[in-house]
């Protein structure tokens, strides 16, 4: 079995300017944060972003000036907040964005990973969301076309095939066979449809672990190109069944985001001021706080 | 009994649900109400969340859908493709609940953006509320009732209701219902037959017809004998306050 796993830097080193990544958290929960706060330190530059729903990771990487283009369904911070960086940038036009529902974005990346060049859509239409997809010619997006066998209004949504799909997973054998656990949302459509897969995991497991669960296997193994192992590679968001969302950071996070000094601090303490991830969990209180936050296993928080 | 304005909204949204039926329900009114048929009148309610889970049984309050206290104990957990996909998408959704920044005279939702003095301001986007809307055989709203929330026209349309009113809903393609009911903190809403238009189907106790259409931004239509809103029975009350919502977060005085 062939041995994929790197180092987080190396991960992310071979992610180039300019490239279309897609991004497995959702608002809150198994946000890549330490993918995300490496490609900040490495100054990545350009980056497109696809994604459902957008939380935490992408409004770090939009605050840090790595992403020009958003394509998303739309996103917050749950409760907390809003995703306040991403909404600054979209208002002071400092970022282009597509903005889908998601399902749509969804579909999208189906016929990605179908390897087809579009999905006919039943949703969107008649939106304000449609009205502002509209493109011409060779940057065409949608297509308001109809069922050729019934004749049934459809809007076509363009295939979504990112460079690479970069993932927290429960999970994982050194080969990229992952296992995640409770709701997938978009993950299992936007690992497919990449080009290259990034899978960071808590845990690395042995082969056995996954030929005894195979029906619950994301993508198969040949499909992925590096694991990263980094316990905690989420914190603060939430990972079901090992550790719950800290609240207390993710509150203090949606008030630094609302003020673009006060989130530039935030990124040069726990970003650029540590030397590397374990910093950044010892900043926050390191074995003790993941004590605290470490999921009941009966309830999986 | 005495009861808060929300334990109203909550009783009346409930009743608007059957026994077997699907509804997609997010956190807080939504679910109440939704647990609240479910303990009442109607036991075989599926509750899907867009996240990609079913039928779970919450015990702890959750900040949102993509906190796992909003998944305990579901039955099955998969994909947005699996859920909105072949759930709603395919047709088997009977109610969606929605809310917004703004709602207008024809149940059309905003979730996108607010106009200021200093320009327009991005808010949350669609996520699956624009799916929802588009698929559902019909959709509940529930808002708060406020003059500039309850909208001659939203400034940006992310969820249709009946769009431009009469049928255009129906020609854009659209294959769900579209909304049966506004429920607010003074009203219970519904929508004219032919135009589309949406109308007052009851007002809530101790509300008056005056502060209700001084609180609304289009002419609000309110017919003449128009009802009360029924008062939650004890049966009810008791459910939300020592079950569903017993630290009131949602239906509580200061909610």
């Amino acid at each position: 079995m062939p041995n994929k796993r790197v180092s987080l830097s190396e991960a992310v080193s071979s992610i180039s300017d300019g490239s279309h990544i897609a991004l497995g958290g959702f608002a809150i929960t198994r946000c890549p944060i330490a993918f995300v706060h490496e490609l900040i330190r490495q100054k990545k530059r350009n980056l497109t972003v696809s994604q459902c729903i957008v939380g935490m990771e992408t409004d770090l990487l939009v605050a840090a000036g790595c992403v020009s283009h958003l394509i998303y369904g739309g996103g917050s911070l749950d409760h907390f907040g809003l995703v306040e960086a991403i909404n600054r940038a979209i208002a002071r036009k400092t970022i282009t964005i597509e903005e889908y529902s998601s399902l749509s974005i969804c579909y999208k990346y189906l016929a990605g990973a179908l390897g087809l060049p579009f999905m006919p859509i039943k949703s969107v239409m008649g939106s304000d969301i449609h009205r502002n997809l509209k493109r011409e010619g060779a940057d065409k997006l949608i297509v308001e076309s109809t069922c050729p066998f019934s004749g049934e209004k459809l809007l076509f949504l363009k295939a979504l095939n990112p460079d690479v799909t970069i993932l927290h997973v429960n999970q994982c054998d050194e080969e990229g066979n992952a296992i995640i656990y409770g709701p997938k949302w978009d993950n299992p459509e936007a690992a497919k449809a990449g080009k290259r897969i990034i899978l960071v995991t808590e845990e690395i497991v042995p082969k056995s672990r996954i030929t005894g669960a195979a029906e619950t296997v994301l993508v198969p193994g040949f499909r992925v190109q590096m694991v990263v192992h980094v316990p905690y590679g989420a914190y603060p968001t939430s990972v079901y069944k090992v550790y719950d969302y800290d609240a207390h950071h993710l509150e203090y996070y949606a008030e630094q985001n609302k003020d673009e000094n006060k989130l530039k601090a935030y990124l040069d303490e726990n970003v650029f001021g540590v030397k590397d991830y374990w910093e950044y969990i010892e900043k926050w209180g390191g074995i003790r706080k993941m004590q605290e936050i470490k999921a009941d296993s009966h309830l999986g928080y | 009994m005495e009861f808060t304005r929300r334990e109203l909204m909550a009783a009346a949204a409930a009743m608007e649900l059957a026994d077997g039926e699907v509804v997609v329900a997010g956190i807080g009114l939504p679910q109440v109400s939704t647990v609240l048929a479910v303990m009442t009148h109607a036991p075989n309610i599926t509750q899907v969340m867009e996240i990609g889970v079913v039928d779970a049984k919450p015990i702890h309050p959750s900040v949102g859908i993509a906190d796992p206290r909003s998944w305990l104990e579901a039955t099955y957990y998969g994909s947005f493709v699996d859920v909105l996909g072949m759930i709603l998408h395919r047709g088997f959704v009977d109610v969606g609940f929605l809310s917004g920044l703004e709602v207008d005279q024809y149940g059309n939702l905003n979730t996108t953006m607010i106009r200021t003095p200093k320009g327009d301001r991005h808010i949350n986007g669609s996520g699956g509320g624009n799916d929802i809307a588009s698929l559902a055989k019909r959709t509940i709203v529930i808002m708060p009732h406020e003059k500039r929330k309850i909208s001659e026209r939203v400034a940006f349309l992310t969820t249709p209701g009946f769009m431009e009113g009469g049928n255009t809903r129906k020609e854009a393609g659209l294959r769900g219902g579209g909304p049966s009911r506004v429920i607010t903190d003074k009203a219970v809403m519904g929508f004219d037959e032919a135009s589309k238009k949406m109308k007052v189907i009851s007002i809530h106790p101790g509300v008056t017809r005056e502060e209700l259409v001084q609180n609304t931004g289009f002419p609000l239509i309110v017919p003449e004998n128009v009802k009360t809103t029924a008062a939650p029975t004890r049966e009810q009350l008791r459910w939300i306050r020592e079950v569903i919502d017993s630290d009131g977060l949602y239906t509580g005085e200061k909610a």
